[in-house]
């Protein structure tokens, strides 16, 4: 994989690994008797592996393939393997999350082992680890096929897919350590988000070099939700990480701002890490890889680069929904309720777009399980977008805020719409990376298909249960005018809907190493595939979604 | 709520990049031939890149 | 003509149709030369992806792309002698007809995208400026509110300056010539609730409307892009279709060579050669050779004439079999061709100015909101004991909240959502007010050949031997005469009989040798000069071997599909129908035999057609005409409003309103339908609007009108006309089966 470097983008690439591991150094140093010491003996170890599978292939000859005859995919494959085998990691914690709940004995009383710790390693391992990935190699592969041009250079994208990976780890070993900045999805101390800043610069340099190279004169709008994804997300991760650490060598930092005022700005990152990361970047991969796996266009063109700009706007101003009655100014939370319930508009027209493009193709969805993995994820993505309008109208949130509600909304859109849309896009793209004729296993993806399908389905409806009966138990007055039912009541209600969940997550879950297990497969054991394609080819794939009369 | 005096504007100037983005789009032409650039993506008879070819931009034609 | 095959087309290539191909070179902006062909063909993405692999793979190409929408390709030739012909050869060989494209789509129209950015500025603020406003709305106070209303003004005023323009000047140009249209009670309000909200402001108050102003424009820019882009489609679509007159002629030159000139060039007493399958550039007279001339869009005659030395050609004819040369009698401006354009703009001036009904509304609309406002602004003033200042307050709250914005989106967004349904049928709508007038018509009137007929004959059936008739079609498919094309197509049953030594004898058939027999097709005294015995009838055509006994064939028009449907709704909708054709009486009376109709002329000139329909409308009838040729052009035009197939002439779908691409004349009953919803939508939204005002009016003149109250008041309603609107494409009754459960009905009855 190395050996298709020449022999000084070796070099540079060593060089950077190892100026890394001098920073790796110098925490371990001065930030000895630190948590941030040991965060510098992780860095070390993860540039220390790098280093050695670039040694490996040092000497190896120079490559004399064409470069201009071909796409540019090693970071592809190796992010789409990284990115599955963090799926693994981060829904195994989550199973383990989750299953703590229903037995807290699983919590095997270690202070690394404590749910305020494992927590925020599911949420970063699943949005980060497993979404990050899965949107950093998707994208490569997009921008690179859209624009009918190879990347402008080699080491570039394994500097974004490797340094992106050592923020993941960074961050998931420092939870374990009790490193955290307390905010949800952005836990991640100063020199992370320091280190994330540049590695993210690295990425939007990578992309729009390459789109500045493309040989197609049009941009596909996959590229622009990608873009939006890689440009926002850059300047949140910005303003919300804005603090001071106490000392440049402890990990603790303090956040620039105060109370409800941190509040705010983390409300506004956090809701749109939601738009842009979990929403903005899979409606890229939707919009390319399931027309290309449908073989017909996306039904209404116009309508998808439309609702592009509407989830742009109307994104930006709903964060504050998280805050309805907090110390928020009332005038806020009513602002981000307005915009919240307006998102539904362009929301519903990207998943209704989706689903007429499948309108006429229905067979393929029934025969082709990867298919269906796409258009069911279109589905959970306008179920739950409809879920969070709804809940994002004050009352509801009354009911629905700090209870299980909140988790099963989550839930729908991360396990039904983010990781279904990738698992979609991983299985279509996975043959055509590897110039394989077709999967190792179909009979494996639909077997993935139906654990995935049902684990949410379980998942989702035993938090909603949950979740109402919570609220509805919350705010139950006795006769008296007291609280009807104890919190431990309310926990001991629950315990049927926590195995219920668990249960849902053991099968998404195994779901996920059957995925991981049938690409590896793949990889290894399929033939090559001689014409480098694996869409469908039938003469109806040329035919417009909607016969135009006579 | 003077976090918003940072956030409003923030929010305002990625939406100025926003539309200067679309004004650069519509002056290059991207939106000469939707149909036809739903339709582009969908060939995949060679998965290599276009050897670099110099496109003018449809716009271009001066009768 | 003979098939050709693949490699030996460019050399096959007539110089005529390479002199009209290098039309379709320009140059770009950068000096070089770009090539831009229009290839109607172009369906899908597989066209596009063969045809720009296959051009790209030339080696004269520097790169080749296809719009899709505009169905039309753009080459950037390599090197610097770049031939267009060569280009049109290669696509040829791929299966499409293209042709140089024509200028008016060359350049797409700026209007388009300067609506276009105006409307995103709008919606950038709209957005902005909502967000806000809602703050406001929902409590924010004190300094946070200051703050936000002077953004709030930091972000309207440059918007409106910016996005009004298409309004202002628009209202600007009626009010210099003293009318009124929507554009002026619109400009009023935007600036009005702007400048209000400025001086507003100054003072520290509450009551801003910068968010109507803004939100509103937005609104109608949307409203007007679309319709704006509608019309573009439509025109481009219909510029797409293959361009049938001639840009230019071959001329003989003194010392015998053949040279390409543009048709403008053309002098009278040049020597012209027409070969077959071109048409005739000017009139001219035939000096050399005999040909079958197809003048079907001329005169309205359906079958070929035979044309010899010493007869008058008119330009614009088909050329069928032969190849003749003829001296050029008047320059291409006298033609008759240019005498019909004339003619048809002509018809045009007289048609007299239609006004829009969206300003017939504004005409009625604007000087009652103005007294409005000002009887408003007198009896506040008079109750205020003189105070004018809120006074003037509640006056402009008036004109802002009655601002037409339902009233402005009434009208285009309906004929938008009904243009679309429409190409869905395949029917390209030129522009909305087209749509108006179909909706109120009250007779329509009908050309016979090419309209009413396919154009395409057809064969009754014949009972022969079977070597006879796949010797007949094997000589049939070698002919592009009508009659031969028309055994060729309906003897697909038999296979094509292997054909020698084919010669074609204009204006009387076709010979050849099979299996070494000699055999004739054609006129049936022709094929009986070889043939035993007479053919049944001598001018029908006949096949027969030599010595053989003849078989005589009967080739009859055909009507269009779905003739009987139209007619039958028309008659229904209690509409006169008339016939108008150039063609024989005997003929028109033939066809329209079990059709109900109110008058049939024939023999009509093209003139004869004008008059009539000028006759017509001076009686004040509104009448619909449907017609295809050259010769009613200028029919078209004179008429109320009017509807051509894609077949028909280049003049004849410049000169509708309305151009059909589907085969049955169907489409013109069904377009009939869907413009008399268009119109009932159109009055349902005006009524919409107008329950709008009087709620809302009321509330303004008592001053209770908030800047939240205006902006919810008039989104809403304008949703609520963008809602009725879409109802138009919502119930897409599908056409084929309305007429197929029609016809079963009738079967049944
Ligand atoms: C095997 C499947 C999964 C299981 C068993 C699981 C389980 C859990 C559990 C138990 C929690 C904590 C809920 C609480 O605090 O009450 C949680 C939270 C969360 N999970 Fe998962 N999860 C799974 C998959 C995923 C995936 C695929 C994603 C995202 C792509 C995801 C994103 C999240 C997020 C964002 C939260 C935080 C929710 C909040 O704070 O409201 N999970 N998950
Ligand atoms: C129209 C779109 C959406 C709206 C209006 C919306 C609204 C909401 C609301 C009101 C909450 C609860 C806040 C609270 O009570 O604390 C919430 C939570 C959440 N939503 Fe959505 N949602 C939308 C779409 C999505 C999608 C597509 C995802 C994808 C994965 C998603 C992920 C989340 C997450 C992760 C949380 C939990 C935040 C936390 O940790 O508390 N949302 N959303």
């Amino acid at each position: 994989m190395m050996s298709s470097l020449t022999a000084t983008e070796r070099s540079r690439a060593f060089m950077i690994t190892m100026t890394v591991l001098l920073g790796g150094l110098v925490m371990a140093a001065v930030g000895h008797g630190d948590p941030i010491g040991m965060q510098g003996w992780v860095v070390i170890l993860f540039t220390a592996v790098v280093g050695v599978v670039l040694l490996k292939s040092f000497d190896a000859p120079d490559p004399v393939e064409d470069r201009s005859a071909s796409y540019y995919d090693d970071p592809t494959r190796v992010g789409i393997i990284i990115a599955l085998i963090w799926a693994v990691i981060g829904m195994g914690v989550g199973l383990w999350v989750a299953s703590m709940l229903a037995w807290p004995n699983l919590r095997f009383d270690a202070a690394w082992s404590s749910f305020g710790r494992v927590r925020p390693v599911h949420t970063s391992g699943v949005i980060f680890g497993f979404g990050g990935n899965a949107l950093i190699a998707t994208s490569f592969h997009i921008m690179q096929r859209t624009s009918r041009a190879r990347m402008p250079n080699q080491v570039l994208p394994w500097f974004v897919l490797i340094g992106f990976n050592l923020f993941c780890v960074i961050a998931a070993s420092g939870y374990l350590m009790g490193i955290t900045q307390s905010k949800e999805y952005a836990e991640p101390e100063w020199y992370a988000d320091l280190w994330l800043v540049v590695v993210w610069v690295a990425y939007f340099i990578l992309y729009m070099r390459t789109l500045a190279r493309r040989n197609e004169p049009h941009i596909y709008v996959a590229n622009w939700y990608y873009l939006a994804f890689i440009l926002v997300v850059a300047v949140l991760h910005i303003v919300n990480n804005l603090a001071i650490p106490a000392s440049l060598t402890g990990a603790k930092s303090y956040s620039a701002f105060a109370g409800v005022q941190d509040a705010m700005t983390q409300w506004w990152y956090g809701h749109n890490a939601v738009a842009f990361f979990l929403t903005s970047g899979f409606l890229g991969m939707l919009y390319y890889f399931l027309p290309k796996r449908a073989g017909r266009p996306i039904y209404s063109y116009r309508l998808s680069i439309l609702s592009f700009w509407g989830i742009v706007f109307f994104y930006i101003w709903a964060g504050s929904h998280h805050l309805h009655y907090t110390a928020l100014p009332h005038w806020v939370q009513t602002l981000g309720m307005t915009f919240s319930v307006m998102l539904l508009v362009p929301s519903w027209a990207s998943a209704g777009n989706a689903l007429m493009t499948l309108n006429g193709a229905w067979h393929k969805v029934r025969d082709d399980a990867t298919l269906r993995f796409m258009m069911v994820a279109a589905v959970f993505y306008g179920l739950s977008t409809f879920e969070g309008s709804f809940m994002a109208i004050r009352p509801v949130n009354g009911l629905s805020h700090y209870t299980d509600w909140t988790v099963g909304h989550v839930h729908a859109g991360a396990m039904g719409w983010v990781a279904l849309i990738s698992f979609g896009s991983i299985y279509a793209l996975t043959p055509v990376l590897w110039r394989r004729e077709a999967m190792y296993s179909w009979k494996a993806v639909e077997l993935h298909f139906w654990l995935a399908l049902s684990g949410t389905v379980i998942y989702v409806f035993a938090m909603w249960n949950s979740g109402i009966i919570q609220g509805l138990m919350w705010r139950t007055y006795g006769e008296t005018g007291t609280l009807k039912y104890s919190f431990l009541e309310s926990m001991i209600a629950m315990h049927p809907y926590y195995v219920a969940r668990a249960l849902g997550g053991l099968l998404f879950l195994a779901g996920a190493c059957v995925g991981l297990w049938n690409v590896l497969m793949t990889v290894r054991h399929m033939p090559r595939h001689a014409p480098e394609r694996d869409y469908p080819t039938s003469s109806e794939a040329t035919e417009p979604a909607v016969p135009a009369a006579e | 709520m003077s976090i918003l005096s940072l956030l409003i504007p923030v929010t305002l100037v990625m939406g100025l990049v926003g539309l200067a983005s679309f004004f650069w789009s519509l002056r290059n032409g991207q939106y000469e031939d939707l149909e036809g650039d739903a339709e582009r993506i969908l060939y995949d008879e060679d998965d290599r890149p276009l050897p670099s070819r110099t496109y003018k931009s449809p716009k271009e034609p001066t009768p | 003509m003979t098939l050709v095959d693949g490699d030996a087309a460019e050399q096959l290539m007539s110089p005529l149709q390479q002199g009209a191909a290098r039309r379709s070179l320009r140059t770009a902006r950068d000096g070089g030369a770009i090539c831009l062909l229009s290839v109607p063909d172009i369906r899908c993405g597989g066209c596009v992806s063969k045809i720009e692999r296959a051009l790209n793979a030339r080696d004269d190409v520097a790169s080749a792309r296809v719009n899709l929408s505009l169905k039309r390709v753009q080459i950037t030739p390599s090197g610097s002698r770049a031939d267009p012909a060569l280009f049109i050869a290669a696509l040829d060989r791929l299966g499409f007809a293209a042709s140089a494209a024509d200028d008016a789509t060359a350049t797409p129209d700026p209007t388009g995208n300067g609506l276009l950015r105006a409307t995103a500025v709008a919606g950038f603020g709209a957005m902005n400026i909502m967000l806000l406003s809602v703050a406001v709305w929902s409590g924010a106070l004190g300094t946070t509110r200051d703050a936000f209303h002077l953004l709030s003004a930091m972000i309207a005023v440059p918007v409106v300056l910016y996005a009004g323009q298409p309004f202002f000047s628009s209202a600007w140009s009626a009010l210099r010539v003293r009318r009124v249209n929507m554009d002026v009670p619109i400009t009023l309000a935007v600036l009005l609730a702007t400048v209000l909200s400025l001086a507003e402001l100054l003072q520290g108050g509450e009551q801003l409307f910068f968010d109507a102003a803004v939100t509103l424009l937005f609104f109608l820019l949307g409203g007007r892009y679309l319709d704006q882009m509608m019309r573009e489609r439509a025109s481009s679509a219909i510029n797409g279709l293959a361009r049938l007159a001639p840009s230019g002629a071959m001329v003989r030159r003194p010392d015998g060579a053949l040279a390409y000139v543009e048709l403008e060039e053309v002098k009278p007493g040049d020597r012209l050669v027409v070969s077959a399958g071109e048409y005739v550039p000017v009139d001219a007279q035939v000096s050399e050779g005999s040909t079958d001339l197809d003048r079907s869009l001329i005169t309205g005659e359906p079958l070929p004439v035979l044309a010899s030395p010493g007869d008058m050609i008119e330009a614009g004819t088909l050329n069928l079999t032969g190849s003749v040369e003829a001296v050029a009698l008047r320059p291409a401006a006298e033609s008759f061709l240019a005498q019909m354009i004339r003619m048809q703009s002509e018809a045009e001036r007289n048609r007299g100015t239609y006004e829009r009904i969206a300003n017939r509304a504004a005409r009625l609309y604007a000087p009652v909101v103005h007294l409005m406002a000002l009887l408003t602004f007198l009896s506040w003033l008079w109750t205020t004991d003189g105070d004018w200042q809120q006074a003037l307050f509640v006056a402009i709250s008036v004109l802002i909240i009655t601002c037409p914005c339902a009233l402005g989106l009434a009208v285009p967004v309906a004929h938008v959502v009904a243009a679309g349904r429409l190409m869905r049928m395949g029917v390209l709508m030129k522009d909305g007010a087209g749509i108006e007038r179909l909706a109120n018509i009250d007779a329509a009137v009908f050309d016979k050949t090419g309209t009413l007929t396919t154009g395409r004959p057809r064969l009754e059936p014949v009972i022969a031997d079977v070597a006879d008739l796949s010797a007949a079609r094997g000589l049939a498919i070698r002919s592009s005469h009508p009659a031969a094309k028309a055994i060729a197509a309906d003897l697909v049953a038999e296979p094509a009989a292997v054909v020698e030594q084919v010669q074609e004898v204009p204006g009387y058939g076709i010979e050849g040798r099979i299996d070494g027999r000699r055999a004739r097709l054609g006129r049936g005294d022709w094929v009986a000069e070889i043939a035993g015995e007479p053919a049944s009838s001598p001018t029908d055509p006949a096949f027969a071997f030599a010595g053989g006994a003849p078989i005589g064939f009967e080739v009859t028009e055909t009507l269009r599909d779905g003739v009987h449907d139209t007619f039958d709704a028309f008659s229904r909708g209690g509409l006169d129908l008339v016939i108008l054709s150039g063609d024989s009486r005997e003929r028109v009376m033939h066809l329209s035999h079990d059709l109900v109709l109110t008058d049939i002329c024939a023999g009509m000139k093209p003139a004869d057609k004008v008059s009539y329909l000028e006759n017509m409308r001076h009686e004040g009838r509104r009448p619909l005409m449907v017609g295809d040729g050259l010769n009613d052009a200028g029919a078209l035009a004179a008429a109320h409003v009017s509807m051509a197939p894609s077949s028909a002439s280049d003049a004849g779908r410049t000169a509708a309103d309305f151009v059909f691409l589907r085969k049955g004349l169907d489409a013109v009953a069904a377009t009939h339908r869907v413009a008399c919803r268009t119109a009932a939508v159109v009055r349902q939204n005006f009524t919409l609007a107008i329950c709008y005002n009087c709620i809302a009016i009321p509330l303004a003149v008592a001053g209770l009108v908030t800047p939240l109250i205006a902006a919810l008041a008039m989104s809403a309603s304008s949703i609520l006309v963008i809602g009725n609107s879409l109802r138009l494409s919502a119930s897409p009754e599908k056409l084929r089966h309305g007429t197929r459960r029609r016809r079963l009905k009738k079967a049944a009855t």
